[in-house]
C-alpha cells in the first residue's frame, strides 16, 4: 500500500459508493427499473480486489455486481446505459444488472441465480490453467451462495485439480432476507471449505488494506499457478437485498454502527492518518468521482433506446 | 446400547448370507438365462456387512433410502426374494409389477422407501423422511432414518446441500456413504480433493458441525456399534451423523451396458479392466466379508460348522426358488403399462 | 361470502386455511417467513413453518421425501427458474416414483414459484418456462390468472396427491378480485370460460388471459365475439372444453406468454389440430413470447412479449380480415 495505490483505491470506492446511490435514486424515480442490488458496503472488496488485477484475469460476480464491474474497469457511462436499459449500455440493453458484462475488462459475467457463477470460474481457471499462462480467475459470490450444491461440487474440483482460482466471499451474514444462522450451522465460511485444505483466510471486509494484503498473497501464488485460494471478506450489506426492499427483517441500521464498518469512511480516515492522501486531495477524488458519476447519467439519458427489433438477434453466434 | 446376543449375530449372518446368494443368482441369470434381465443392475456383493450391521439397528417405524444398487437392503429388511427377482426380471409379480426393475425397488411396508437412480438424489429424499419424523415427533422409540449413498454421491450437490440442512434442523438421519473408493470406472482419488490427499471422506462431516466417522464396513458388528451410536443421537434429538463406511465391491460397477442384441454380463472389476490391478481386486476377495464373518462366529461358538451349513443350504434353497418363482411368472399385461392410476394417486 | 382482496392475499390465504384443515401441511422455503412474527408461523409454529438456505435440490428432494412419509409440503421456491436448479427432483424423481413403484407409493408435494415478471427482471428471471413441464407425465401444473383461481388452485394442489407445479404469475399479484372466505376449491382439469362468443376461440394462459380479454373488447367494436378460455391447470389439460369451443366458433388462437417451441401453446395448438381438425375454418394461430431470453430493456422487453395488439392482429388474420403475415 502506498499514496498511488491509496489513492486509486479511494478513487474506485468513491465511483461505486456514488454510482450506487444515484442509480437508487433512479430507481426511486423509475429512471431504471428492474431487479437492483447494491453494493453499497462492498465497495473496499471490490477495489481491493480488482485493483490487483489485469484485464486478462477474469472475473465471475453475482447478482450483486455492480461495484465489482466498475472496479474492474467496465466504463461507468456504459454500465449506467445498460441499467437505464439504453442502446450504448455494455450489454446494449439486453443484460441489465444483473447480467453485466465487460470481456475487454475480463469481466466474465454476473448471473442472477445465486452460486450460477462458480463453475463457470472454474472452466475459465482450468483454460489459464492448460495454456499455462499466469492469467487467474476471481469469483465473487455471497454467503447464501454456500450452503448450494453447486457451491461444493465447485470447491471439490477446484481442489482436486488445483486450478488458479481466489474464491472471494464477501460474507455479510445475510442471504436475501434471512440471516446466515438460518442457513447454516457454520458461521464462517472459511470454516465450510476447510474439509478440504486449501489455503484460505477471513479478513474484515471493511479494512481495505488487509484486504489488498490477503489478496495480494494469494495473486502471487495463483499467478504461478497455485490454487485453489478462498478469501472470506466480512462486511456489512448497508442496503437492503434490493433497492426498494422494506427490510422489516433487521433492526434500523444504527449510525455509529455504519460508520465503524464503512469501508469508505475507513479507507479515508487511514490515508490520511497513514499520510497515503491528504485531506484535500481525499476531497478532491470524491469530487471528481460525483462528476463521473453525472457525466455518466448525461450519457446514459442520451443514448437512445434500442431499437426493439434488436431482441431477436444475438441469440445465437453466427 | 443392546450386546448382540447369540440370536442376532446368527440373523446378521444368515442376511449377509441371503444377499451374498440373492446377487450370485442375479449374476447367473446372465449366463444361465441370457436375456432375462434386461438393462442394469448393481449387485451388492462385497457390502453385506456394511448393509446388515446397519440395518441391525433399525426398530419398527424406522425408514432408509438408498441408490440403485438396492437389492440388499429389502432382502435384509424380510421382502420376499421371489418377488425381488421377479422385479428384476420384469414379472408381474415383481415387488412393483414390473415398474421399476432392479434399480427402483421399494417396499415401503418394511420402511424402504425407495431408490433414486440418479447419483445423490435420494439423500435429500430420506432428509425428508426426517424431516417427517422430527414432525411427527414419535418417541417410543424416536424415529430415525437411514440414507445410503456412495462415495460418488459425496461430491454431488445433493450431499452438500441435505448434510447442512439435516444439521442445521438436527434432523433424526444417519448418512451412510458406502465407499467402495470407486465411482463407477473412476478411482476415488481421481475425483475426490479429500481421497486425492489420502484423507478419509468422513473429514467432509466438519463443514456440517456433525461428527463423521469412519468404519470398516467388512465388520457388521463395528458397522452395528457406529450405526447405532449415531442412530442413538439422532433419537436423542442432537442430529445427524456422515458414517463413511469401507467397503470394496466383489463385482464390477454393473452388467455391461449394450445395445439390444448384445448379450449382457458382468464384466470383472474394474481395477482389473481400467486399472490392471489384479492385486487389489485379489486381495479384495481374501477379505471377503461373508466368509470372514462366519468363520469368525464359529470361532467364538456361536455357530458351529453343521448349523452353518445348515443355513447355507436354506438360504440357497431360497434363492433358487427365488428364480424359479421369477422365471415361471408371466410377463404384465404390456396394457398394465398405461395405467393412470399409477402415473397419478 | 366472497369480498375483493389481492391475488398474492389469496395465495397465501388457501395455504393458511389448508394448514388449519389438515395438520400434514407444512410450508417451507427461501425466505418463507423469517420472523417469528410472520402470521404463519404465530398460527403454526416453527415445525411446519420453516425457512431453508439457498438448497434447491434438498428444499425439493425433502418435499419427496416428505411425501413419501405421508405428509403434503409446500416448498416456496421463489422463481420458477430456480426449480432448474434441482430439474433432477423435480421432473425426473417426484412424478415417477409412484410408476416405478407400481403404484405403491405417492408423493403429494407442491412446488410454488412465480414466473413471468416482465418488470426489467431480465433474461434469468423473466421466463415463462412450463411448457417443458408438460412433457413429465404425473407432474401437474397449475396457472392461476385470478384471485379466485389463486386460492382454489392452491387448495386443490394442497389436496392432490401428486406433485404440483403452482406458478403464480408476477404480473398478476396485485390484482384484486373477489375471492371465497372459507375453503374453496377449483378443481384441477377444468378449463374456466372467461368470456363467451361465436366467432373465434381464444385460449389464454396466466397473465396473457387479461390481454386477451381486453383485445376481445378492441374486437368486439369490430363485430368480432371472441370465446376466451383459461385452461387453469395445463396438467391436467382440459381439452374438452377447448375442443368443443372450436366446434363452434371454427377458429382458434392460441396465447402463452413462454416461447412458441417446447411450450404449452404448441400442446394445446396440436391437440386441436389433430381432434378439432373437421371444425375448423382456418389454421391455427399461436401468440407467443418470441424464441429469445427476455431482454432487460424496456422497449425490447415489450417487443418479444405477447400483447394485447398483437392478439387482436392474430383474431383479424384468422377471420381473414387481415393478412397472414408469413
Amino acid at each position: 500500500m502506498d499514496r498511488v495505490v491509496a489513492a486509486e483505491l479511494l478513487r474506485t470506492m468513491w465511483r461505486i459508493r456514488l454510482f450506487e446511490e444515484r442509480v437508487a435514486q433512479l430507481k426511486r424515480s423509475l429512471q431504471v427499473h428492474g431487479l437492483i442490488h447494491l453494493s453499497l458496503g462492498g465497495e473496499g472488496v471490490a477495489a481491493a480486489v480488482c485493483r490487483q488485477l489485469r484485464d486478462s484475469d477474469a472475473v465471475y460476480s453475482g447478482h450483486r455486481a455492480h461495484g465489482h464491474a466498475i472496479a474492474k474497469g467496465a466504463p461507468i457511462d456504459g454500465v449506467m446505459a445498460e441499467l437505464m436499459g439504453r442502446k450504448d449500455g455494455i450489454c446494449q440493453g439486453l443484460g441489465g444488472s444483473m447480467h453485466l458484462v465487460d470481456t475487454a475488462h475480463g469481466f466474465m459475467g454476473a448471473t442472477g441465480v445465486v452460486g450460477g457463477n462458480l463453475p463457470l470460474a472454474l472452466g475459465t481457471a482450468l483454460t489459464q490453467h492448460l495454456t499455462g499462462t499466469d492469467n487467474v480467475t476471481v469469483v465473487f459470490f455471497g454467503d447464501g451462495a454456500v450452503q448450494a450444491g453447486h457451491f461444493n461440487e465447485s470447491i471439490n474440483l477446484a481442489a482436486l485439480w488445483r486450478l488458479p482460482v481466489i474464491f472471494v466471499c464477501e460474507n455479510n451474514g445475510m442471504a436475501e432476507f434471512t440471516a446466515r444462522e438460518e442457513h447454516s450451522t457454520i458461521e464462517r465460511v472459511s470454516d465450510v471449505v476447510a474439509p478440504y485444505g486449501f489455503e484460505r483466510i477471513t479478513v474484515n471486509g471493511s479494512d481495505v488494506p488487509a484486504v489488498y494484503d490477503a489478496f495480494g498473497d494469494f495473486l502471487k501464488q495463483a499467478r504461478k499457478g497455485a490454487g485453489p485460494y478462498l478469501l472470506e471478506c466480512v462486511t456489512y450489506r448497508r442496503a437492503g437485498h434490493y433497492e426498494g426492499d422494506p427490510e422489516k427483517y433487521r433492526d434500523p441500521v444504527a449510525e455509529q454502527e455504519w460508520a465503524q464498518r464503512d469501508p469508505l469512511a475507513r479507507m479515508t480516515a487511514r490515508a490520511i492518518t497513514e499520510g497515503w492522501v491528504d485531506e484535500p486531495t481525499a476531497g478532491a477524488i470524491e469530487r471528481h468521482a460525483a462528476a463521473e458519476i453525472e457525466e455518466a447519467v448525461r450519457f446514459a439519458r442520451d443514448s437512445p433506446f434500442p431499437d426493439p427489433e434488436l431482441s431477436a438477434k444475438l441469440v445465437y453466434a453466427r | 446400547m443392546t450386546e448382540l446376543d447369540n440370536d442376532k449375530l446368527v440373523w446378521m449372518f444368515t442376511q449377509m448370507l441371503r444377499i451374498r446368494e440373492f446377487e450370485e443368482r442375479v449374476k447367473r441369470t446372465f449366463e444361465e438365462h441370457p436375456g432375462v434381465i434386461r438393462g442394469h443392475t448393481h449387485l451388492a456383493d462385497g457390502a453385506e456387512a456394511s448393509i446388515v450391521g446397519s440395518l441391525a439397528t433399525l426398530k419398527p417405524g424406522d425408514q432408509l433410502m438408498a441408490t440403485y444398487r438396492c437389492h440388499g437392503y429389502p432382502i435384509a429388511l424380510g421382502t420376499d426374494t421371489k418377488s425381488i427377482m421377479a422385479e428384476i426380471y420384469g414379472r408381474k409379480d415383481g415387488l412393483c409389477g414390473g415398474y421399476g426393475g432392479s434399480m427402483h425397488l421399494v417396499d415401503p411396508e418394511r420402511g424402504f422407501m425407495g431408490t433414486s437412480g440418479i447419483v445423490g438424489q435420494g439423500i435429500p429424499q430420506a432428509t425428508g423422511l426426517a424431516f417427517a419424523a422430527q414432525l411427527r415427533n414419535r418417541s417410543h422409540p424416536p424415529q430415525v432414518v437411514l440414507s445410503f449413498f456412495g462415495d460418488g454421491a459425496s461430491k454431488q450437490g445433493a450431499f452438500h446441500e441435505s448434510l447442512n440442512l439435516a444439521s442445521l434442523w438436527k434432523l433424526p438421519v444417519v448418512y451412510i456413504m458406502e465407499n467402495n473408493n470407486y465411482n463407477v470406472a473412476t478411482r476415488s482419488e481421481q475425483e475426490d480433493a479429500n481421497a486425492a490427499a489420502g484423507e478419509p471422506l468422513s473429514r467432509k462431516a466438519a463443514a456440517y458441525s456433525m461428527p463423521g466417522v469412519t468404519v470398516d464396513g467388512t465388520d457388521p458388528i463395528a458397522v452395528y456399534e457406529a450405526v447405532g451410536a449415531a442412530a442413538g443421537r439422532a433419537r436423542a434429538g442432537d442430529g445427524p451423523t456422515l458414517i463413511e463406511s469401507k467397503v470394496y465391491r466383489l463385482s464390477a460397477h454393473g452388467n455391461i451396458i449394450a445395445p439390444p442384441g448384445v448379450p449382457l454380463h458382468y464384466p470383472e472389476h474394474e481395477a482389473i479392466t481400467v486399472f490392471g490391478n489384479r492385486a487389489e481386486y485379489e486381495a479384495a476377495l481374501r477379505g471377503d466379508p461373508v466368509p470372514r464373518f462366519r468363520a469368525r462366529l464359529v470361532e467364538q461358538s456361536v455357530l458351529d460348522q453343521a448349523r452353518a451349513d445348515e443355513i447355507a443350504q436354506g438360504v440357497r434353497d431360497e434363492m433358487d426358488a427365488a428364480v424359479k418363482f421369477a422365471l415361471d411368472d408371466p410377463f404384465p399385461d404390456p396394457e398394465a403399462a398405461a395405467k393412470i392410476d399409477y402415473v397419478y394417486a | 361470502m366472497a369480498r375483493e382482496i389481492p391475488y398474492i392475499a389469496a395465495v397465501q390465504e388457501a395455504i393458511r386455511v389448508e394448514m388449519e384443515r389438515d395438520p400434514t401441511v407444512v410450508f417451507y422455503g427461501q425466505d418463507v417467513a423469517p420472523s417469528d412474527e410472520d402470521p404463519l408461523v404465530q398460527a403454526f409454529g416453527r415445525q411446519r413453518v420453516r425457512v431453508s438456505p439457498i438448497s434447491e435440490t434438498a428444499e425439493i428432494g425433502m418435499a419427496v421425501g416428505l411425501a413419501l412419509a405421508g405428509y403434503r409440503p409446500v416448498v416456496e421456491l421463489l422463481m420458477a427458474e430456480f426449480m432448474l436448479v434441482a430439474m433432477n427432483q423435480v421432473v425426473n424423481e417426484a412424478p415417477r416414483l409412484r410408476y416405478m413403484s407400481g403404484g405403491q407409493v405417492k408423493v403429494p408435494a407442491v412446488f410454488k414459484a412465480g414466473y413471468g415478471f416482465t418488470a426489467g427482471w431480465a433474461g434469468q428471471h423473466t421466463g415463462s418456462i412450463y411448457g417443458m413441464f408438460m412433457g413429465f407425465p404425473g407432474l401437474k401444473i397449475a396457472l392461476p390468472s385470478t384471485p379466485a383461481d389463486a386460492k382454489g388452485l392452491m387448495a386443490a394442489a394442497i389436496r392432490d396427491d401428486n406433485p404440483v407445479c403452482y406458478l403464480i404469475n408476477y404480473l398478476l399479484v396485485l390484482e384484486h378480485g373477489d375471492v371465497p372466505e372459507g375453503e374453496y376449491v377449483v378443481p384441477f382439469g377444468e378449463a374456466a370460460v372467461r368470456r363467451a362468443g361465436s366467432d373465434v376461440t381464444i385460449v389464454a394462459t396466466g397473465w396473457t388471459v387479461g390481454k386477451a380479454l381486453a383485445a376481445a373488447e378492441t374486437l368486439k367494436a369490430e363485430g368480432i365475439e371472441a370465446e376466451v378460455i383459461d385452461p387453469r391447470t395445463l396438467n391436467p389439460l382440459d381439452t374438452a372444453t377447448i375442443l368443443s369451443s372450436v366446434e363452434k366458433t371454427g377458429r382458434l388462437v392460441v396465447v402463452d406468454q413462454g416461447t412458441r417451441h417446447g411450450g404449452a401453446s404448441a400442446v394445446i395448438a396440436s391437440e386441436v389440430a389433430e381432434h378439432g381438425f373437421g371444425s375448423l375454418k382456418a389454421p391455427i394461430a399461436q401468440v407467443t413470447a418470441l424464441d429469445v431470453t427476455v431482454p432487460y430493456s424496456e422497449p425490447m422487453e415489450a417487443y418479444v412479449l405477447p400483447n394485447e395488439e398483437k392478439i387482436a392482429g392474430t383474431v383479424r388474420q384468422v377471420l381473414g380480415e387481415a393478412p397472414v403475415a408469413a
